[in-house]
């Protein structure tokens, strides 16, 4: 996958940005399973509401059998809801028209198993009407962003799980989809493989895609989402941004290099004139488990380290990345400097996701806290401004210019 | 097309990769080159021939059958059950598409599958009828390697009803408080009447007229056959019966009589006969019954001329393509079960059905005696249950639907050298294919439609 991205905090990428257009809405939607004779079974989904604009990451968080897919599977249409309303592109999910914008990867492998893994996409590219040379094309582009390449005339029954997790990956994004429904797509995967997809779904965002991640790891929707829904007992139990939700308003964290004792005394005495001791923590950060395996992994891959089966995906396909041509388009371009540079040679282990302070932050930490409600729409979007893309631009062109 | 064709591909995919087609075509050539070594038959090169298109055709159209619905069961039932439908379903296209590209798929594995063993019968056909003698070729050539056509004498059905009606009205008129079942007496009288169509006395001849129509002037110089078959009111102690044939009108037409023949009853004979036509086209067929006992050709199939038409390879081709249309019907059936079953209750289904449908002489019995407790030797007389107020009519329009399917017999009509037209062809296509089916695809269809397709939990 793209290293830039590999190489950089999820949280320090720009935010997905959403231009408000509906993408799903939700309205009082059950859902109850009966029995042969007609008499309800379980109530899998009850009443829910929730909207998902153009260009969210939405998450769908939930201990097993909350209700997560089975609600995917009413977006899908696979699922007929007992009572609400799904819109979906502002139509019925078994709209097949609205199909062709939707890719879809299910919780468990439910591919062809006689098929390999380049017929599976040539043929759900068929269903798609790609024309031949599309689908040879963007055959190529997957099996090699998912790490296939090597397995592409083995048949998929024959894969584990893992590699089925790559494949699936793969056929729901054949088509370039405007909205992605990720039913646990970590499920099975290595961290490599988990950071890959994590990192796909962020480049999608970024290009103005709409992302659903059903997941009932913490990790990954705390690390790509913008929005979350928490589902108990196929009820709604809490909806709203991460940062509503997740956000202490009566506490503050500062972190800085470190510091002499002195240093250290003074800036504490200072703190001890306003708070109690024993609500003020002092500790060193730690970086998390993923970012430690994925360095040492990096430095063996480097040391020419080989592995069977699955490999670990060069970069995201260049149509999902928006590219058209080999030759670089102003979205590439600019996507290229919205993620920060490679680290050279083997990075040493990074240090955990540092947040910078600056004033408006500090401002807005030292105002009284308020408290947190659940927000109906998404998190404000971040579109990059025509400065910023021209400054961007100019910025490419001197690198070229330098490397020229 | 794209999306159905690629549903179909898929089908061969499975069908190859389960290694299917390749059990199946094995199976399918095994009974072409094994049925011969195993058959018996009555010594002649049209006696063996005719039993080894019949054995053949019948076991490619048994085997062919049972494949089409268990693939057509299994690919649709299969996949729901799985789960891998759901990746379909959720792509551009829209369940009659998978439904109809399930079909088509199974369809092109049928044609491919027929047309490699119908081709191998036809070429064991060929290759041993080019190695027997002259004279054997000829009659195999002229009397089961050919497409014959056929004519028969008039039904006599207007006459015989207009006469039925006349007779029971008198009866009436003769009888003012007659309480018996008007539907049995007019039953019984028509049943006289048409004896009287039908019967040949002792001593007696009778005559019928065939008109071959506008074929005539392709029938110079071809030899006919006579199709005959009768039924004998006493027995003989040779088990057969003496008759003199005569075709032609003295003094109008050619005339050709035969020797004095002694025939079997309750069988069909044929033989060769000359084409003494008259300027109309119709053949007078005399017989003169030598025998004690009255004879009874039946007005149905008694007497029939067949005559020649085509050639054996279209008419094989036309054949295979009334197998085809079963085989589309049989896909149709499976696929319907399967739309809301689950696979082995599907594939139970749809065996029952077939096996309702090979079972139909029962069903018409039942029909043309009006009840379900059959017919009492010892009162003779038919029984009667309040059940039959329901069943009959059902039995009778389930009778109806089967004949659609079943009124075609191409096995039959191959093995005795008869033409089957483009007509019955187009007539099977329509009925068996385009009514049948499609009233099974529809409803097939609308179910898997309708069907919530996650229900299931997956056994990957």
């Amino acid at each position: 996958m793209n290293q830039a991205l590999a190489d950089t905090p999820l949280s320090a990428l720009p935010t997905p940005h959403s231009n408000g257009e509906t993408v799903i809405s939700v309205t009082g939607l059950t859902k109850v399973f009966k029995d042969f004779w007609g008499r309800p079974k379980a109530r899998a989904v009850d009443n829910v509401d929730f909207t998902v604009r153009q260009g969210e990451v939405f998450g769908l968080l939930g201990p097993n059998g909350s209700g997560k897919s089975t609600t995917v599977k009413l977006l899908l249409g696979l699922l007929y809801p007992t009572k609400g309303h799904i819109e979906v592109f502002g139509h019925s999910p078994r709209h097949v028209p609205t199909k062709s914008r939707i890719g879809y990867l299910p919780e468990e492998s439910y591919l062809y198993r006689y098929l390999d893994s380049r017929e599976t996409l040539d043929f759900f590219g068929n269903l798609f009407r790609l024309p031949k040379g599309d689908r040879a094309k963007r055959t190529e582009q997957l099996l090699e962003m998912v790490g296939l390449t090597q397995t592409r005339t083995r048949a998929v029954g024959e894969f584990s799980k893992g590699m089925q997790r790559r494949i699936g990956l793969a056929q729901a994004l054949i088509n370039d989809p405007d909205l992605v429904i990720l039913d646990e797509p970590t499920s099975g995967l290595d961290p490599i493989g988990c950071r890959e997809v994590k990192d796909l779904i962020v480049a999608l965002a970024r290009r103005g895609k709409t992302v659903i991640l059903s997941s009932h790891l913490l990790a990954d929707v705390e690390d790509v989402c913008d929005r979350v829904v928490i589902y108990y007992g196929g009820k709604v139990q809490a909806i709203g941004t991460l940062n509503e939700l997740l956000a202490k308003p009566d506490a503050i964290q500062i972190t800085t290099p470190a510091l002499s004792r002195e240093t250290m005394e003074r800036v504490l005495s200072t703190i001890r004139q306003d708070v109690a001791e024993a609500k003020v923590q002092i500790d060193t950060p730690t970086q998390n488990l993923e970012s430690y395996f994925l360095a040492v992994v990096e430095r063996a891959q480097k040391a020419a380290a080989q592995t069977s089966g699955a490999v670990a995906g060069a970069t995201v396909a260049a149509y999902l990345r928006g590219e058209t041509e080999a030759k670089p388009s102003p979205d590439r371009i600019l996507e290229r400097l919205a993620a920060p540079q490679p680290a050279t040679p083997a990075p040493a282990p990074a240090p955990a996701p540092a947040k910078t302070v600056d004033e408006h932050k500090l401002a807005a930490l030292t105002k009284p806290a308020e408290p947190v409600e659940a927000a109906p729409g998404p998190a404000p979007a971040q579109q990059p401004q025509p400065a910023d893309l021209q400054k961007a631009n100019e910025k490419l062109a001197g690198l070229l210019r330098k490397q020229g | 097309m794209q999306r159905l064709f690629a549903i179909a591909w898929l089908t061969w995919k499975a069908a190859f990769r389960f290694r299917l087609f390749l059990v199946v075509a094995v199976l399918l050539l095994g009974a072409v080159v094994g049925l011969p070594l195993l058959i018996k038959d009555d010594g002649t090169a049209r006696g063996f021939t005719q039993i080894l298109l019949t054995y053949t055709l019948g076991s490619i159209t048994a085997l062919l059958g049972l494949s089409t619905l268990w693939l057509s069961c299994g690919t649709l039932a299969r996949d729901v059950e799985d789960c891998q439908i759901q990746m379909v379903a959720v792509k551009p296209i829209a369940r009659w598409q998978i439904w109809l590209g399930k079909w088509l798929g199974i369809m092109s594995l049928n044609a491919a599958l027929l047309a490699l063993s119908g081709g191998s019968v036809y070429a064991l056909i060929q290759w041993r009828a080019d190695r027997l003698p002259q004279k054997e070729q000829e009659i195999l050539r002229n009397e089961v390697m050919v497409a014959r056509g056929s004519a028969r004498p008039e039904s006599y059905e207007k006459e015989i009803n207009a006469e039925t009606d006349q007779q029971l009205k008198e009866s009436l008129e003769k009888n003012p408080g007659l309480k018996a079942d008007l539907k049995e007496v007019r039953q019984q009288i028509r049943e006289n009447i048409k004896a009287d169509y039908q019967l040949v006395p002792p001593g007696w001849p009778r005559e019928w007229k065939i008109n071959v129509g506008l074929t005539r002037q392709s029938l110079q110089g071809k030899p006919l056959y006579l199709r005959i078959k009768f039924n004998a009111v006493d027995k003989s102690a040779s088990g057969t019966y003496r008759g003199i044939w005569r075709v032609g009108v003295p003094r109008q037409t050619p005339l050709w009589v035969s020797e004095e023949m002694s025939l079997a009853p309750d069988t069909f004979h044929e033989f060769k006969i000359e084409p003494c036509l008259d300027d109309k086209g119709v053949l007078t067929v005399g017989f003169g019954n030598l025998n004690n006992t009255t004879l009874l050709f039946p007005l149905e199939d008694g007497v029939e001329v067949l005559y020649p038409g085509g050639s054996f390879g279209l008419n094989f081709i036309r054949g295979l393509g009334i197998i085809f249309c079963w085989m589309a019907l049989l896909a149709a059936l499976g696929l319907a079960a399967a739309s809301f079953l689950s696979f082995p209750v599907a594939a139970f289904l749809s065996l029952g059905v077939l096996t309702l449908a090979l079972s139909s002489s029962t069903i018409a019995n039942a029909v043309s005696e009006g009840t379900l407790m059959g017919y009492n030797e010892e009162t003779n007389k038919l029984g009667h249950s309040t059940m039959d107020l329901i069943a009959i009519p059902v039995f009778r329009v389930v009778l109806r639907v089967i004949n659609l399917a079943k009124n075609f017999s191409p096995i039959d009509s191959l093995s005795t050298g008869r033409s089957i037209s483009w007509t019955d062809l187009g007539l099977a296509f329509a009925q068996i294919v385009l009514l049948l089916g499609g009233l099974l695809a529809a409803f097939g269809i609308i179910a898997f439609t309708r069907r919530e397709l996650a229900t299931a939990q997956g056994n990957q």
